[in-house]
């Protein structure tokens, strides 16, 4: 009755227009077109800056922006991109890259081997405050240089020798000096931008980058547009445009996704459960990834401080049924190395036993969990840590007789805990910056920034050393098989528990887009697939409302 | 006699009252008696039995590291009760004693008091549940004291209302006029005839405390401890199950149908008691 008065017409009008208004506002009442290609980042990327960037988020975004001098290929090998080839000299300690001359900025410059100089001594410059610096000190005077020690960065072992040829000179021979060349903090910059702009240089109206994509907009916490690039030295993108949504929620991110609104997802915006249910969609499928899932002892603590109880701990778990319960393709794993990298072997590492397990906690002096101190297990606030934590928690009641307690914090509060006090045992994983397993066992050297465990082992260590500098690749292999050992066996640190996959769904209209085992959006290969000519029915409804 | 008889007649003839009640004290003797009532562990993982639907062996199904649903949440039960409870009783001891003087000493001394109440009163709810269930940690005790700090102030807002009211009444000139004092006053002559209004508030604050604590739990800062005598409240089971919502929607539908039930049955309670104890009021 209230609509046939005049004030209740009013009021009512005024609310109509109000939620069209708010309808308007809403990014997804939008109408889709076809060129473009939706995808949700999930959380807004901290930075663009490839110098400064940490992060997977980021990283994702700049992969689409940039290429760098190498890319890896299906068997992880670097592959030429912007350096056509290269000339490995003096044992492997110089290395010189040739440059394509065809390859261009956004602003219409050519990307010269002054552009990777630059690049590099930025990344180490300590004023630059990159984490990332530590990628190259392998090369002369590179760790000198940001330390301070060296303040001449002509010293340090990067020139270019003229435009199209970058020199490299290294302290000693490095197997995975190339591997590093794929990794997004090498790719090159624009000297004349960055001092010109300062830390303003990424925003979309001055950023200058040279990859198959172009910074169109970026709304901070909500979206990130990007545009195919017409003189994409590769060719252009069939896509036209890409919008990155950040979508915190799964559930929300999955709900978008099944109207039509988003046209591919991953880890981030799939819940754990929903999975099963997913893995019957078409374009769903699981991408394994050279990431490693593992929980560390605080080796200086009792009673983690005897390798017996380390040990048991390990033997207790049974890593069989993590892709039971996460659903996500995990591949169980007792080794650090994961599998698709060198080095791999799933022979190494502690059995599921749990006999062998209690006999080793009797022997350390706590038969059957008898006496055994209170212990807290610590992971970040996630769901599929905690369903890990709760199963594994289980696992030890059951096998040893130990209870130990569950607690959990969110990200940042958690790793700064693990600096200061790190928990009895906690949850960790490792993804690779470049594909190689010197990025993987370095993780537990003695000097290692981020091994929590405070785990020393002098001959580990060595072993890693040799490693890095034999260029033979099966006595690598024999080095790292040894390394793997002490780390997994014989002390046990940690404890491996599995290779996490990424779990991707696709629009099935598309096409060619490419998920790498380092965790990469790769968008440049994304096309509708042919045989689709009109609009799928959902779409339709919605450029009707739109 | 006949006083109460007419109470006695009023319970009966109030059925929703008596069926929350008889619900109220099933939830309480499942909470108590979850580890004779049920054949499994709270925290008991069974890889061979993740998600499966509700059937013979798991009533309510189990979840996705193979619990059985329904010992979950009649341990959960234990979390909720205390809190409900709990929250409700140190609040009322507060609120009342805070009340009390405001209302009984009157004059700058109330002024002060009550603009205080208004103080707590203007705070975020959500807000400071979530600062103090951080600061004091996430076990009951911390969970407890958050949300009674917050819900005294309803305590202290009524029996201030009723103070001020009964204060006035000749019986309370009598007591003066022998010389009772003050205390003797509030306690023996004002109180037991505030009760009421304050009982209803009583039954009322319980399931908001349980609310609350769901909330709390469902925004990641609750109680969930599969192995202790506490087991996982009903807000953390209800939030592991929202993100599979559509492909177990048992995981979430039987903790929050526990959620809804009892806090509607607190609810019906309230409302009975305040019909049988105001009778102005219907």
């Amino acid at each position: 009755m209230v609509f046939l008065t005049k004030r209740g017409a009013f009021r009512h009008a005024l609310l109509l227009s109000s939620l069209l208004i708010l309808a308007s506002c809403n990014p997804f009442s939008r109408g889709r077109d076809e060129k473009t290609f939706r995808v949700n980042i999930g959380t807004e990327p901290p930075s663009l800056d490839w110098s400064l960037a940490t992060d997977h988020v980021s990283f994702n975004v700049i992969a689409n922006l940039m290429v760098g001098l190498t890319e890896f290929d299906k068997n992880l090998k670097p592959a030429p991109v912007i350096a056509k080839s290269w000339d490995i000299l003096e044992g492997g300690r110089k290395v010189v890259f040739h440059l394509r001359d065809d390859v261009t900025w956004s602003d219409g410059q050519k990307v010269r081997a002054q552009d990777f100089e630059y690049s590099w001594k930025r990344l180490l410059n300590p004023k630059t405050a990159s984490e990332y610096a530590y990628i190259l000190f392998d090369i002369v005077n590179a760790e000198e240089f940001h330390e301070g020690k060296v303040t001449d960065e002509g010293l340090v072992g990067v020139k270019a020798i003229d435009d199209w040829t970058l020199e490299v000179r290294l302290k000693h021979p490095t197997s995975y000096f190339l591997s590093i060349t794929t990794f997004e903090v090498t790719y090159p910059q624009r000297q004349d931008i960055i001092e010109k702009l300062g830390s303003k240089w990424t925003e979309p109206d001055h950023i200058v980058t040279n990859g198959p994509f172009l910074l169109s907009s970026w709304k901070h916490e909500n979206e990130i547009q990007l545009r195919a690039n017409p003189n994409f030295f590769l060719g252009k993108p069939a896509v036209e445009q890409v919008e990155m949504v950040m979508i915190n929620e799964k559930t929300t991110a999955l709900g978008l996704y099944e109207q039509g609104q988003l046209d591919f997802l991953d880890n981030h915006s799939i819940p754990t459960l929903e999975k099963p249910r997913l893995a019957k969609a078409p374009g769903f499928r699981h991408v394994p990834q050279l990431r490693g899932y593992y929980y560390g002892f605080a080796t200086d603590r009792k009673p983690f401080d005897d390798t017996r109880v380390r040990k048991a701990f390990s033997m207790a778990i049974d890593r069989s049924v993590f892709p039971k319960i996460l659903h996500g393709g995990e591949l169980p794993a007792t080794s650090w190395i994961p599998p698709g990298m060198l080095a791999h072997n799933p022979k190494i590492g502690p059995l599921y036993n749990p006999p062998e397990a209690r006999r080793l906690l009797r022997e350390a002096g706590y038969p059957d969990g008898k006496d055994f101190p209170r212990v807290t297990l610590a992971y970040n606030t996630d769901e599929e840590h905690k369903i890990v934590a709760e199963a594994i928690q289980s696992m030890w009641k059951r096998n040893l007789g130990v209870l130990v307690r569950l607690e959990n914090q969110e990200w940042k509060v958690y790793l700064k805990k693990l600096q200061s006090d790190p928990p009895h045992i906690f949850r960790l994983g490792w993804g690779a910056d470049y594909p190689d397993p010197d990025n993987f066992m370095k993780l537990f050297t003695a000097l290692s920034g981020n091994n929590n465990t405070r785990w020393k082992n002098s001959r580990y260590d060595h072993l890693l050393e040799l490693a890095a500098r034999e260029m033979n690749e099966q006595r690598r292999i024999r080095l790292y098989n040894e390394a793997q050992r002490i780390l997994c066996e014989a002390d046990a640190p940690i404890v491996p528990l599995f290779t996490t996959a990424e779990t991707t769904v696709l629009n099935p209209r598309y096409t060619g887009l490419e998920y790498s085992s380092m965790g990469r959006l790769v968008l440049r290969h994304v096309r509708l697939k042919e045989s689709i000519q009109s609009p799928p029915p959902a779409a339709r409804g919605r450029d009707k409302s739109a | 006699m006949r006083m109460a008889q007419r109470f006695s007649a009023r319970w009966q003839g109030n059925p929703l009252l008596l069926g929350s009640l008889a619900f109220i004290l099933i939830v309480t003797l499942g909470a108590l008696l979850a580890p004779l009532l049920s054949p499994y562990a709270p925290g008991g993982f069974d890889e061979k039995r993740i998600l499966e639907n509700p059937g013979w062996d798991h009533w309510l199904g189990t979840d996705e590291l193979g619990r059985d649903l329904l010992t979950r949440i009649l341990y959960g039960a234990r979390v909720s009760m205390v809190v409900g409870f709990g929250t409700a009783l140190i609040a009322l001891l507060i609120g009342t004693i805070y009340g009390s003087i405001s209302g009984y000493a009157g004059g700058a001394l109330d002024n002060l008091l009550m603009r205080i109440v208004d103080i707590f009163y203007g705070l975020p709810d959500l807000l400071i549940f979530i600062l103090l269930s951080l600061l004091l940690g996430r076990n009951i005790a911390g969970i407890l004291i958050a949300l009674a700090l917050v819900t005294w102030v309803r305590f202290a807002r009524i029996t201030r209302g009723q103070v001020l009211q009964a204060k006035e009444l000749i019986y309370v000139d009598g007591a003066k006029a022998i010389g009772a004092s003050h205390v003797r006053i509030i306690l023996r002559h004002i109180l037991p005839n505030i009760l009421a209004p304050i009982l209803v508030t009583l039954t009322f604050s319980v399931p908001a405390a349980i609310l609350a604590e769901s909330t709390l739990s469902f925004i990641g800062l609750g109680i969930n401890d599969p192995y202790s005598a506490w087991g996982t409240s009903w807000g953390t089971l209800a939030q592991d199950g929202w993100r599979a919502m559509r492909t177990y929607p048992h995981i979430i539908f039987f903790p929050a149908l526990a959620i809804f039930l009892t806090i509607l049955a607190f609810n019906f309670l309230g409302n009975g008691l305040r019909d049988i104890l105001d009778p102005k009021a219907r």
